[in-house]
């Protein structure tokens, strides 16, 4: 099991394409922003400093943009090449198969949530309690389950050139509506009124909440609970009949 | 207890019968062929030994277990057709990571050997030929000393040199008593790497024998040499002859069993030069293994 988990974490971890748009590209988009924003700005909606709410932002958009892409493409493409077939043919079981791309996809979310951090902390001079760090950290990894489960949905359903749009899609999508893009101060009310009930919106709002001070709210953790349930009993059904 | 037992599985794919009620027994040791031209149902027969495929009726037993839990227990290694590596890795992380899943498995050094990869232990995955990329597959399937090895069309990309090194490193395999059973369309690969050779056309198993019988079923061997100016008088009733055919100086014998005829040439007095024994392509011969059967 650790030996998959292992392969399945080198595959990613050298895979160009993870690296710029799960790395590069969010680290990039937090020194632009961080620098076109005044850091003494508040935002009007989170009440957090722009160099703060950017890092959150940029954060959970390169922990949902590695999540998605580990699992939707991927898994796609494994059904397409015949290596999910392989597999099947080793003692590897169904559940290990899917456990681990789980903790594969949600940890490769990791290194963008240290590397942005730490461009926030050399950059822009944030700072924050050791403990706040450890819990952003610790959340936006959790937080990603609901995406990891999306990702094994559209995964197992869609082929390998579909795979890719739509998982793209999704990723901007919900990446806009968080307000990871743009602050949600800046998005019509209508679009904040729905993006309350979207997974990513409530995300940030963990690693958002955490920075301002505060525990994260409960209703977040519902609304994430809930996405998880449904989407996950979703992608099983799916990924049992795609294995 | 067999290695492997079918017994009368069948399979549709909508209108088209893949396989209709087939059943095999395979003794431990054994190594076979299953022979077949291409949709002959070589594939889906195997997909439902190795619980890829589920069967419309009848069942599959390896080992005395469902295809399923002999997978579980690290009984089976399989090479399937068309089977892609996962990308960014290399060949010995791959070989090295489905080894690890076997309870009983080879040293990873051995398997590299065995499947002529040592030297490209390190190379990407991405960056191998098609045959290298083959031979990866066939170190999947064997790196963990299963009992059961189950190869469909291994040699499909292979050249002529590496067939060879492949069929001494399958020979050397299954020494060791283990059972080995391949697809192939090639009747020389079956012939001279299986103990026996099951037939299988149009979703049935048309014949079950061992290679030298199965050879002597599809008949329709020739004997051809240089006949020059010399007269072709007699040929026709040299023993095992079918028939005679002459022409562009040429005669070609046809038989059963070349060796006869051969042996026989020579008493005739006739001068024998560049003499050709061939063996029919695969299609003639299948023509005369299913005659009988239903028609096409």
């Amino acid at each position: 099991m650790l030996n998959y988990l292992r392969l399945e974490l080198l595959q990613v971890l050298r895979d160009r394409y993870y690296l710029f748009f799960a790395l590069a590209l969010p680290v990039a988009f937090y020194l632009l922003w961080s620098s076109i924003f005044s850091s003494d700005r508040l935002d009007p909606v989170t009440g957090l400093p722009s160099s703060v709410d950017i890092m959150v932002s940029m954060a959970s958009y390169g922990a949902l943009g590695a999540t998605l892409m580990s699992t939707g493409v991927r898994l796609a493409a494994e059904r397409r090449s015949g290596w999910l077939r392989q597999l099947r043919v080793t003692p590897l079981t169904p559940t290990t198969v899917i456990v681990v791309k789980t903790l594969a996809a949600m940890s490769l979310g990791l290194p963008a949530v240290v590397l942005v951090g730490l461009a926030s902390v050399l950059w822009q001079g944030v700072r924050l309690d050791p403990l706040q760090w450890v819990a952003i950290t610790a959340l936006l990894w959790v937080g990603t389950l609901p995406f990891a489960a999306l990702g094994t949905l559209i995964g197992s359903l869609a082929g390998p050139d579909a795979a890719q749009p739509i998982t793209l899609g999704a990723y901007f999508g919900l990446a806009v509506a968080g307000g990871m893009w743009v602050p949600l101060s800046v998005l019509p009310q209508v679009v904040r009124d729905v993006a309350a009930g979207l997974p990513s919106t409530r995300f940030a709002e963990l690693g958002r909440a955490v920075a301002a001070g505060h525990a994260p709210p409960v209703s977040a953790g519902l609304v994430l609970a809930a996405w998880t349930v449904a989407l996950g009993v979703l992608a099983v059904v799916a990924y049992r009949r795609a294995w | 207890m067999d290695a492997i037992n079918v017994e009368g599985v069948a399979k549709r794919y909508g209108p088209v019968r893949a396989i209709e009620h087939a059943s095999l027994r395979v003794p431990a040791g054994q190594v076979v062929a299953v022979l077949g031209p291409n949709g002959a149902g070589k594939s889906t027969l195997i997909g439902m030994m190795l619980g890829l495929v589920a069967p419309d009726a009848g069942q599959v037993e390896l080992l005395g277990q469902t295809p399923a839990e002999a997978a579980a227990r690290g009984l089976v290694g399989a090479m399937i057709q068309q089977g892609e590596l996962v990308p960014n890795l290399t060949v010995r992380e791959v070989v090295g990571f489905v080894r690890g899943l076997y309870p009983e498995s080879m040293p990873l050094d051995e398997v590299l050997e065995l499947a002529g990869l040592t030297d490209l232990a390190r190379r990407r995955t991405g960056r191998l030929s098609g045959g290298q990329t083959q031979r990866v597959r066939f170190a999947m399937a064997v790196a963990g000393a299963p009992r059961i090895l189950v190869l469909d069309e291994p040699t499909a990309a292979l050249d002529v040199e590496a067939r060879r090194a492949f069929w001494m490193a399958i020979r050397r395999y299954a020494e060791g008593g283990r059972t080995v059973l391949f697809a192939t369309h090639h009747l020389e690969e079956a012939d001279e790497n299986a103990d026996r050779v099951v037939v299988v056309s149009r979703g049935r198993i048309v014949a079950d024998a061992t290679p030298a019988e199965i050879k002597r079923r599809a008949g329709g061997r020739t004997v051809r040499f240089r006949l020059g100016d010399q007269p072709a008088v007699g040929l026709e009733g040299l023993p095992q002859v079918t028939a005679v055919e002459v022409g562009g100086g040429f005669v070609t014998l046809h038989t059963a069993d070349p060796d006869t005829v051969v042996a026989s040439l020579y008493s005739t007095g006739l001068t024998i030069r560049d003499l050709e024994i061939t063996t029919p392509a695969l299609e003639d011969a299948f023509i005369s293994l299913t005659a009988g059967g239903p028609a096409c």
